[in-house]
């Protein structure tokens, strides 16, 4: 009797261990088949601007120089070229012709030059947004000039010896050679049309000597009373830009209707809600009424 | 994340306006800082350093004068009297005949003393002649009664730092010598340019040894 009550009870644990396992198992299936799937992440693609390498020449005029022609005793007509890449780097050749007619009243002294010059050299636009229309840029340049010049002065009397002698010597030839580093921005006027200023910190790297005089002007550099000076720069430019820049559209790629995980599976569970309603006597009603996640409200 | 391209600050910096004030202050700035750059030491001349005959810079204590010949000649009146040292003036001077001196006039090259009684020098900064191709420069020395003469051959030419800095007269030598060697062994040119900058010239090589 006894034992018959103990292979009673085992059996009765057995076949209860037995169900326990079967209805996790159960519910474990149900689980794996209800978790929601993570959401691929697609982030929104920019679609990056083309710019095409060649944009096109820029022509420019000094207006400075121009000005100081008008209103001092020296003064520049000078043009400039430079080629537009990637509107980054702009490859610059300016060229101009000097003019210089001074005379110091203290000493009776005249200096006249009326020379080319030629300058050589490169640009870079620093702004972040190469598509604007304006630009700040930092460059660097080699100036060169060769050139003849005009010194007159009074006669000089020898106070020892005596004897004096007129000073008047044309056409005394020079060369000089210099470096220019260039810091300046541009606008947009209207249409193609820029302004734009600069400054110019400029170093003598060579002077031809003569017998006569240092060059008191070098043209396209300035005055020599430093090896070093400051100069200047007003530019009209205008933009010839037959490979125009393009700037290239932002595309947002949205997601399809993605929605979160919780909401899926609280819709789901309305769905089924809805269902078990209509049909109480549905055989997956137990299921469902088990399932572990739990909408947010 | 969208980078959207906005430079609001750059649009104020770029601003005509601004650039047109920026231009003005610059221009204002570069006329004001403008200087004058002349040379401190506008005196050219013809530098002379001394050495002994072995090439040692040494300096000389005997006082020396230089003088130098000028264009034209002068009338000089020499006057002289047996056991009296001779009298050289250039005027005439009657006390000294009734002192009974016998007086000869002649005529000879005009002459200006250019360095008067320097002693103890090692450097002579002499001036050069700005239109004579030659110039001769006479040597005397206080305790020797012989003297030097030192000839140099030079061109000359005008020169033009600044115009606001003058006129000066540059020099280059092309040769020189030494002649009636009383305490001069020899003289050699050693920088050709003649000008302000203060450069040794000429070395000129006494008799004897520094010791």
């Amino acid at each position: 009797m006894r034992e018959k009550r103990m292979s009673r009870s085992i059996s009765m644990v057995w076949r209860s261990s037995l169900l326990l396992l079967v209805l996790m198992f159960g519910m474990k299936a149900t689980a794996q088949e209800e978790t929601p799937q993570p959401t691929p992440y697609e982030p929104v693609s920019i679609e990056e601007p083309q710019m095409s390498f060649f944009q096109g020449f820029t022509l420019s005029a000094d207006l400075l120089g121009v000005g100081q022609w008008l209103l001092t005793d020296y003064g520049t007509l000078e043009a400039g070229l430079r080629l537009n890449l990637k509107n980054t780097y702009f490859p610059v050749a300016e060229l101009g012709m000097a003019h210089c007619d001074v005379y110091e009243p203290n000493t009776d002294i005249t200096y006249k030059t009326d020379a080319p010059y030629l300058r050589v050299g490169f640009d870079m636009n620093l702004l972040k947004d190469k598509f604007q229309d304006n630009r700040l840029f930092v460059g660097l340049r080699y100036g060169f000039a060769t050139y003849n010049f005009d010194i007159a002065g009074p006669a000089i009397v020898d106070p020892v010896w005596g004897g004096s002698e007129p000073f008047n010597k044309k056409g005394i030839s020079a060369t000089s050679h210099w470096l220019e580093l260039a810091l300046g921005v541009q606008v947009k006027i209207w249409k193609n049309f820029h302004m734009g200023w600069s400054i110019r910190y400029k170093r003598e790297l060579s002077t031809s000597k003569n017998n006569y005089a240092k060059p008191y002007y070098i043209p396209g550099y300035g005055t020599t009373t430093n090896s070093s000076c400051w100069g200047g720069a007003y530019h009209l430019i205008f933009d010839l830009n037959w490979g125009k820049k393009k700037r290239g559209s932002i595309k947002l790629q949205t997601p399809p209707d993605v929605k979160p995980a919780d909401a899926e599976a609280v819709e789901s569970e309305d769905a089924e809600t809805q269902e078990t309603q209509s049909t109480p006597n549905n055989s997956n009603t137990q299921s469902t009424s088990n399932n572990p996640i739990t909408p947010i409200k | 994340m969208i980078k959207k391209y906005k430079h609001r600050s750059w649009h104020i910096v770029l601003s005509p306006l601004y650039m047109g004030l920026c231009t003005w202050v610059f221009v204002l700035v570069a006329w004001s800082c403008s200087s004058s750059n002349c040379p401190l030491e506008s005196k050219v001349t013809c530098n002379y350093a001394f050495y002994d005959s072995e090439g040692n810079a040494v300096t000389y204590a005997d006082p020396i004068t230089v003088t130098t010949l000028l264009p034209g000649t002068k009338t000089v009146y020499v006057y002289r009297k047996l056991g009296y040292i001779t009298e050289t003036l250039d005027h005439r001077d009657e006390s000294l005949i009734e002192d009974g001196y016998t007086e000869s006039v002649s005529e000879v090259r005009r002459d200006t003393v250019l360095i008067n009684r320097l002693s103890s020098a090692a450097l002579l900064k002499v001036p050069m002649s700005y239109y004579n191709a030659t110039d001769t420069l006479v040597f005397a020395y206080e305790s020797l009664s012989a003297r030097d003469t030192i000839y140099i051959h030079h061109d000359s030419y005008p020169y033009v730092e600044l115009p606001e800095c003058g006129t000066h007269r540059f020099h280059r030598l092309k040769d020189i010598r030494c002649s009636n060697t009383a305490a001069i062994d020899h003289v050699e040119i050693v920088n050709k340019t003649v000008n302000y900058e203060g450069k040794e010239n000429v070395k000129i090589y006494f008799n004897g040894v520094a010791e």
